[in-house]
């Protein structure tokens, strides 16, 4: 890696490789700092990396596909409730329970981008809201199967590996969504880099020029919904499993307008700005809301005024700058 | 190894992890930590604010130490009913924070998705809002200072038919305490010999609705029963029932006190003139103990105008919360904490409470109220009526 | 057939209050391409303003909504220039975060200020006094909003098709750099008509209280609908934003007649099946 050439926009495969394994090793470090360093504060940060999973799943259509969606949490919340009525219903072991979340959450995408993808821009926009609505509403008039206006509460998942309890402190359900969250992005790294998550890219660069090429868009955008489906279920499943609780918020517009805060906070298309705008949005809106419960939202609003004036990509993209900066990389990166 | 720019920012991301939790350093564990969960931000601050007035208010009188202990408040903000944070944030206070009680909490989904973790965590829950008849069977560390809807719904359908009203339509939100008032407003109805010829469930976020009050007419009641979550829609409910005339017509509206809450009062004014509710408290009513705490209850609140039902609960919560510290002589012991203030009775300033040993809810009276101006000219909810020891029917045997 | 007829004139009112507080936003989204989701908390501002005015000031309700007006358009002239001058030619998703920024802000400060309570504006003893229409009885004020929304309509379209500032402002819109070469001063034009879509928020707001009650609250609670309707009749077409406003809040409200229960069951299916039909919105402009 010493003798590694400059950097350049398409970085080679095994060079990229080295630095997806740094940005792994990365990860899991500071995911196992924060289980060290914080023990107390468990609960927290694994209600973290369940949003993180969704913002992770935002960022495949937002980042890759270039589809603005204020209706993600439909497919949050569509993962959540199957887990739970899958636990409530004698389904309790835990890797089994992000399956059935992940299915959950996939075929909801598939319905859900079947829907989206037939608008652009705004209106395409007010689909997402609007499918989010629907699927809040019914799940308030199914009471019978989630609980409606009181949630589902009273799950009680199998022990990780027949264990390690999910208890008051929290660490079994941390540890393994850490786990989940690492398996993920890993797979997701992979998807995006995939011949399949190059096309994504290049409809949202050119849809014209992938169109010549005899690509038709339609079904490649909607595979993608399906993952972003199943990996923003999987998240919910987390959130059910940890929290032992599911509620209509899980399946709102305000989740969803939030993730895509985050998103947008963290940086668009590069995955790690999924990761680093809801640690760092989730982390200010603890402390300070725990600092001051009363008055919050207006630093919070001022924080987001900020970041788009003067960190207009994101805060990865303000980190790439100021990598760049420190090793002299004088090269501008591609567009 | 050159730091590539991907690993900057994973690095980037561990440091502001580490960096934001650094403020938190363990604090010397003598006191006796109480916390707080409740909407202090977003769309029902005003209830938040309430839990905190009632709890300053509690505070002002009584000091900062309860039988030599000295007492500390952790106020926690969870703005709307979100059941994953509410777990979250209450695990967090027993974790880290260490807390002996936890108090608040304004939305049953919260509550119960807090109760699970009562046991393990030794922590008694005194509930200051949440109103819901099952929360109090979801544990047996639960005990509850403030109402359910059947509580208070319950009165008000005999009182309504014993005015001679047989015929009446049911507008509830339709939410799960809307649908609890709707039926134990219609069984209370039914019992007394009246009828509900309709019931209509308004989705939670309407705002419009003059084609609710269209269906009212159309069923040709002579009574209303309403029941909304205290908040924007009440007004435009009262309002409706006045412009589409059903007022003039002579139709009567009953509702749980929740649309008439004293904050909204002004607001309603002249609309909501005549109107009866069934609730369990209200800042008019006439006593010395009332006199008093809403005095500290509204200068904790900066200022008259806000101090509404859920301050009541707060206070009557910190007063079980006192008398469970003295119970256990500040040891952590949530079992015998509770044990210890069960039948526990006393002069709330909403009138004579006491906790029912059985479930754990208030006793309390349930006053009649009509919307009427007092000496200065001031809205409020006159009291015309009292049933006195209340229990909650939801969980009587 | 009477009940039909009410309920039609419900919905025609409800629907004439959304327009007015969206048209403003349409204007913004449409002409100016910035996503303005502080769009209502400028009408909350209105609101606010106005309740001030009437109920603490005394001041009668008309003087009260041109206070209203011309107090938000004041408040909007140094955002203006400070924050979304910025972000005119930025993406969507910056300026959905920063207006989201900003509406929290409005929130958070009102809140501070005002406290959480419900603010109402006093209404004229004329326009609170329920009318009698021989078949049912009316509230004076849904009348004046009926009344209100189309001046409004009208006016704008005047003003766009048939004023020399709509000529202009449809000309930056257009093609801006050759509009600044033709010695268009597209600034003055794009802060003229920020203050105006800032101004119909404001009346909206006013006016729209009795159905959209003014709380710290509104400026988030009523984002999702405003963008809905604006963008279901397509942003910058004025037809486009009433025939929007008055369909879905006819469906609105003969939904929640017929059956209360599923009553927003009907405005976002409705939604969907348009946008799905109409994928510009509309009467959206070709992009």
């Amino acid at each position: 890696m010493v003798q590694a050439p400059a950097p350049s926009a398409a970085a080679t495969p095994a060079r990229s490789l080295g630095r997806d394994l740094a940005g792994f090793a990365l990860i899991a470090l500071a995911g196992l700092a924060g289980y060290w360093l914080f023990p107390d504060n468990l609960a927290f940060l694994t209600r973290v990396i369940s949003v993180a999973l969704l913002v992770l799943s935002l960022d495949l259509i937002v980042g890759y596909c270039g589809i603005a969606s204020l209706g993600q949490a439909a497919l949050y919340g569509a993962g959540a409730y199957a887990a739970g009525i899958a636990c409530l219903n004698g389904v309790t072991e835990p890797f089994l329970l992000i399956l059935i979340g992940a299915a959950a959450g996939a075929v909801t995408g598939l319905l859900m981008g079947t829907v989206m993808l037939r608008a652009h821009g705004l209106p395409q926009l007010v689909l997402s809201i609007a499918i989010v609505q629907l699927l809040h509403e019914a799940a308030n008039k199914l009471a019978w199967l989630t609980g409606g206006s009181d949630g589902l509460a009273g799950m009680v998942p199998a022990p990780l590996f027949g264990l390690f309890e999910f208890d008051l402190w929290g660490r079994a359900a941390y540890l393994f969504g850490l786990g989940l969250l690492l398996v993920v992005f890993v797979a997701l790294k992979l998807i995006v880099r995939s011949p399949f998550g190059m096309v994504c890219r290049g409809l949202k660069e050119d849809p014209l020029r992938i169109s010549a090429l005899g690509i038709s868009a339609f079904p490649v955008l909607l595979r993608m919904f399906v993952i972003s489906g199943a990996v923003a279920g999987a998240g919910g499943a987390l959130g059910a499993i940890a929290t032992q609780v599911v509620g209509l918020d899980s399946l709102s517009f305000e989740l969803s307008a939030n993730a895509l805060v985050m998103l947008v906070l963290g940086g668009l298309g590069n995955l790690y700005g999924a990761l680093i705008g809801t640690v760092v949005f989730m982390a200010v809106e603890h402390i300070v809301a725990a600092i001051n419960p009363f008055h919050w939202m207006t630093l919070v609003g001022a924080l987001l005024i900020a970041i788009v004036l003067f960190a207009p990509r994101g805060l990865s993209g303000t980190l790439d700058e100021a990598a760049r900066i420190l090793t002299r990389g004088q090269r501008r990166a591609g567009p | 190894m050159k730091i590539s720019r991907r690993n900057f920012t994973g690095l980037a991301g561990a440091l502001a992890l580490a960096g934001t939790f650094g403020l938190g350093g363990a604090a010397a564990a003598e006191t006796i930590k109480i916390g707080i969960i409740g909407p202090f931000s977003g769309p029902f601050a005003l209830q938040g604010k309430n839990f905190q007035a009632g709890v300053e208010a509690w505070l002002a009188q009584n000091g900062k130490s309860v039988a030599g202990n000295e007492i500390e408040i952790i106020y926690r903000d969870l703005p709307t009913a979100n059941p994953q944070q509410a777990r979250a944030l209450a695990q967090e206070l027993i974790v880290k924070d260490k807390v002996q009680y936890l108090g608040g909490v304004y939305f049953t989904p919260d509550a119960l998705a807090i109760t699970p973790l009562l046991k393990q965590g030794n922590v008694p829950l005194v509930i200051f809002n949440a109103a819901t008849s099952a929360i109090m069977t979801s544990s047996p560390l639960v005990v509850r200072t403030s109402f359910t809807t059947g509580q208070t719904t319950t009165p008000l359908g005999k009182a309504a038919v014993d005015r001679g009203i047989k015929k009446f339509v049911s507008a509830v939100t339709d939410y799960g305490p809307g649908v609890d008032a709707e039926g134990t407003f219609k069984k209370a109805v039914e019992a007394a010999g009246g009828q509900v010829v309709e019931t209509i469930r308004m989705p939670l976020n309407t705002t419009e609705f003059s084609p609710i009050m269209q269906r009212i007419r159309d069923a040709g009641a002579q009574g209303v029963f309403a029941f909304l979550p205290s908040g924007p829609p009440t007004l435009g409910f009262v309002k409706s029932f006045n412009d589409t005339g059903l007022k003039q017509a002579g139709v009567k509206l009953f509702a749980t006190g929740d649309l008439t809450q004293e904050s909204d009062l002004p607001a309603l004014g002249e609309a909501a003139a005549g109107m009866i509710t069934g609730f369990h408290y209200a800042t008019s009513h006439d006593s010395e103990a009332n006199r008093k705490f809403v005095e500290a209850g509204e200068k904790a609140i900066g200022g008259p105008g806000q101090l509404t039902f859920p301050a009541v609960g707060a206070y009557d919560g910190m007063y079980v919360i006192a008398k469970m510290i003295a119970a256990t002589a500040g040891k952590q012991d949530a079992e015998k904490a509770v044990e210890a203030v069960k039948g526990l009775a006393w002069e709330s300033p909403r009138g004579p409470v006491k906790i029912d040993p059985e479930t754990r809810h208030i006793t309390q009276t349930i006053y009649l109220r009509e919307v009427a101006k007092d000496a200065k000219g001031n809205w409020i909810n006159k009291e015309i009526q009292s049933f006195p020891e209340q229990k909650d029917p939801g969980l009587a045997k | 057939m009477q009940t039909a007829l009410s309920i039609a004139l419900d919905a025609f009112a409800y629907g004439m209050a959304l327009f007015i507080i969206c048209i403003g936003l349409s204007l913004t989204m449409g002409l100016m391409r910035l996503v303005n989701l502080a769009h209502g908390a400028f009408a909350m501002i209105g609101g606010y303003i106005a309740s001030y005015a009437v109920r603490n000031l005394g001041l009668g309700y008309g003087f009260g909504i041109v206070l209203a007006v011309v107090g938000t358009v004041l408040i909007a002239v140094p955002l203006e220039r400070l924050l979304f001058r910025r972000i005119y030619d930025r993406s969507e998703l910056s300026q959905v975060l920063m207006t989201i920024g900003i509406t929290f802000c409005v929130i958070g400060i009102t809140n501070y200020f005002f406290g959480p309570t419900l603010k109402t504006i006093p209404l004229p003893t004329e326009l609170a006094q329920p009318i009698d229409l021989g078949f049912r009885s009316i509230a004076g004020h849904r009348l004046f909003v009926i009344a209100s929304g189309l001046v409004v309509a009208g006016g704008l379209w005047f003003l766009i098709e048939r004023t020399g500032f709509g000529i202009h402002l449809r000309a930056a819109v257009e093609n801006a750099p050759m509009s600044r070469a033709l010695g268009v001063r597209t600034e003055l034009i794009y802060a003229a008509s920020f203050a105006l879509a800032i101004g119909l928020a404001a009346f909206g707001g006013v006016v729209g209280a009795e159905f959209l009650p003014i709380e710290p609250y509104y400026a988030l609670r009523y984002m999702v609908t405003f963008l809905v309707v604006v963008s279901v009749g397509g942003a910058g077409s004025i037809p486009g934003a009433l025939v929007a406003c008055l369909l879905l809040g006819a469906i609105d409200v003969t939904g929640r007649y017929l059956m209360p229960d599923f009553g927003n069951f009907f405005f976002y299916l409705a939604v969907i099946l348009v946008v799905c039909a109409f994928p510009r919105g509309l009467m959206g402009r070709a992009q």
